[in-house]
């Protein structure tokens, strides 16, 4: 027991350098797909029907791929044209994927707060531009975040897949810990409790947030059921 | 272009040998899922004391980590403990298990959203509290699911493709084997990117088919928009 | 004679196959309070929302103080600041206190400074009695409460013309008297006001013109008393003769 005790104080460093890495990765990956989602989540709704359509079909086609083999492809796209480090390339690449999930949000949310506050925007004197910033966004924001927190704790447990690109993320070193303890129920285990306690965090945080932002006396409208893909189709 | 179609062509046989792997797997660990998903859902809200806290824990543990950890704690950290399982067994094991945590998750939702008064309109007419979960619950339950259960089907397809990760020869795994010998990684992925994508296709139609069939109208979830 | 302040001539809309309005012209004077009466699904709400272009009309004319502003290229959210709405469903902005409610119009369509909007916001809502609640969120508020902010909002712009789209149809019995004063106080003032409601007793009293409109066409107009007392037209008849026999009860005080 105690042998184990000392293991694992000495992987522990190597192990949150990794989850600095995975951290990175998540949030980085996380952003790009929020300016992407909102580019795409809006073009979708309010964009013309050419727009319209290649969002739709890039939506389509990202949420048909697992995310390992979007990766994957983009991964190798992105670096036959640019000159990125795997980590970057990585970083992109989930980026984009998480965009198309990221912008069906904005669509459901955007959505749920219905024609008629567009309505008396524009009746008003509002130009849609106007309408959209003031008006809409700012309430969509509110009913997005609970399924944006499960697109958050998604991506995290995403990051984990650049270990395919030995990118030095958590599982990476867990694996290079196990290998040389031999202990890979420990190391393993280990990344498993360390995930687990960024996810947790993730979720307190974001609901702390929803509260902050919430608007007296409303209801979220908006149901989720956390499922895997992040959204119900 | 031309070379995606060669690709498809000359490989047809892997990626066939692929497809079915990944089917197969897919369907036993739904299955799998399905088996423990259930009886968690129904320890959930109808147990008590610690069972309730341990099969919270459990839904929170395997939704809260990769699947991948899961997939490389079974694979490569029972051994440790003298469980030493095959690909396939660990495979088959740690997407079950993690499916079941998400399918758990699912059917708490169904059974909840069905009106308590039907639960007590059945003891009204004689029923213990067992039967009425079984003749009435339940029922109402799998038909209030489908959709969000469907949503865990797909979603499990594309789970499952991290397995090649442990030299499980599914498709992704023929996709790496093909990108080897042909030298470009792109169009072995891409063709494999599409192969999933009809796949996915294919089991979404199939899905809505069933889900029209067994069909009660007025019953559906209310998904709040 | 001055010019009618809005002036519509053949406005004519469909949705797909059907017709919404078939042709429909009308003159709106300086503070002249004009009462739409008419069943359900007859385009009096089309009608209203083609006045200020939130809908745009297939066919027809539209001028505003002598202006064209069906025009093609004409800048349609000027419009809105002249000519201003009240919905049945209120529609205030969820997100915002009742006093931003009525501010937001003013700083980003008007470019008003903050302090000013501010000033301004408070006096229209002062003028409507609802000082106190200025803090408020929509849903802290009753509906009448919503429906007289919503009227200070579309008044802080100080518009030329009002329009009014069933604006008590959504609310209690006991709410919808505080909103008829409102506008009650608001066509005293002189202000043009364009209404669509099955309010009979408000119709009597405070409109100088009241049309009938069915089926996408406008049936029959008149003051009120021609209206009421005289109604040439059989179908007129036979609606204000329900409506009235409906309705009566609650102005036969």
């Amino acid at each position: 027991m105690s042998q184990n005790l000392l293991i694992l104080i000495n992987l522990i460093p190597l192990l949150l350098k990794g989850a600095v890495v995975s951290v990175e990765v998540a949030t980085s990956s996380l952003v790009i797909g929020l300016f992407i989602g909102l580019f795409v989540g809006l073009g979708r709704i309010y964009g013309s029907k050419v727009i319209s359509w290649f969002a739709i079909l890039y939506i389509t086609v990202i949420r048909a791929t697992p995310p390992i083999v979007s990766l994957f492809v983009l991964y190798f796209v992105i670096s036959r044209y640019v000159n990125l480090p795997p980590l970057l390339a990585g970083i992109l690449a989930l980026g984009i994927s998480s965009g198309a999930y990221q912008s069906e949000i904005m669509r459901s949310a955007i959505e749920s707060v219905g024609q008629s506050q567009m309505l008396a925007a524009r009746a008003v004197g509002m130009s849609r531009i106007q309408a959209i910033t003031n008006i809409i966004l700012p309430q969509a924001f509110r009913l997005a975040i609970p399924p944006w927190s499960n697109e958050a704790a998604q991506m995290l447990k995403n990051s984990s897949l650049v270990y395919a690109l030995s990118i030095p993320e958590i599982l990476r070193q867990a694996q290079y810990v196990s290998a040389t303890t031999l202990k890979p129920f420990l190391a393993f285990g280990a990344a498993a409790v360390i995930y687990f306690i960024l996810n947790f965090g993730i979720n307190r945080g974001l609901d702390s947030l929803e509260k902050k932002v919430k608007i007296p006396a409303q209801e979220s409208v908006y149901s989720i059921s956390k499922s895997r893909t992040s959204l119900v189709s | 272009m031309e070379e995606l179609i060669f690709l498809y062509t000359r490989y047809v046989p892997e990626f066939i040998e692929g497809t079915k792997t990944t089917l197969w797997l897919t369907g036993i660990s739904l299955l799998v899922g399905f088996i423990i998903g259930l009886p968690i859902a129904l320890a959930r809200i109808y147990g008590g004391g610690w069972i309730r806290k341990l099969v919270i824990g459990y839904v929170e543990v395997f939704r809260g980590t990769p699947l991948l950890v899961q997939l490389f704690i079974i694979y490569y950290g029972l051994p440790e403990f003298g469980i030493t399982l095959s690909q396939t067994a660990s495979a088959i094991v740690s997407l079950g298990l993690n499916s079941a945590a998400y399918q758990a998750e699912y059917f708490r939702g169904a059974i909840q959203a069905i009106d308590s008064g039907q639960i007590i309109a059945a003891r009204a007419v004689g029923m213990s509290h067992i039967k009425a979960i079984r003749y009435v619950v339940l029922p109402q339950a799998f038909r209030l699911v489908i959709p969000a259960w469907s949503n865990e089907a797909i979603g499990l397809l594309k789970a499952s493709a991290v397995v090649f990760l442990i030299a499980m020869p599914d498709l992704m795994a023929k996709a790496k084997i093909i990108a080897g010998r042909y030298f470009s990684p792109i169009e072995s992925y891409l063709a494999v990117a599409v192969a999933y994508i009809l796949l996915v296709l294919f089991l979404s139609i199939f899905l809505s088919f069933v889900e029209r069939r067994v069909k009660i109208p007025g019953l559906e979830i209310e998904t709040a928009r | 004679m001055k010019a009618p302040i809005i002036k519509a001539e053949g406005i004519y809309k469909a949705y797909g196959e059907v017709e919404v309005l078939k042709g429909v012209s009308l003159n709106v004077n300086e503070s002249e309070v004009v009462v739409i009466i008419g069943p359900s699904g007859t385009g009096k709400s089309t009608l209203l929302r083609c006045l200020n272009l939130l809908i745009k009309p297939d066919r027809g004319r539209i001028w505003l103080n002598d202006i064209e502003i069906s025009a093609p290229y004409f800048n349609s959210n000027r419009v809105r600041e002249q000519v201003g709405m009240v919905f049945q469903d209120f529609n205030l902005f969820n997100h915002l206190t009742a006093l931003d409610n009525i501010s937001i119009a003013l700083r980003k369509v008007l470019h008003m400074k903050v302090a000013e909007a501010k000033e301004r916001s408070l006096q229209e809502l002062n003028n409507v009695n609802l000082l106190d609640k200025k803090d408020l969120y929509p849903s802290q508020l009753s509906g009448g409460q919503k429906q007289r902010v919503a009227i200070a909002r579309a008044l802080a712009l100080d518009p030329q013309v009002m329009l009014f789209d069933e604006p008590t149809s959504a609310l209690d019995p006991e709410l919808i008297g505080e909103v008829l004063e409102a506008m009650k106080t608001l066509a005293e003032k002189g202000m043009t006001m364009i209404v669509v409601t099955h309010e009979m007793g408000f119709a009597r009293e405070v409109a100088n013109r009241i049309i009938f409109m069915e089926h996408g066409n406008i049936v029959e107009e008149g003051s009120p008393n021609e209206m009421f007392l005289h109604p040439q037209i059989l179908r007129t008849r036979e609606f204000l003769w329900k409506i009235t026999e409906l309705y009566g009860k609650h102005e036969n005080k």
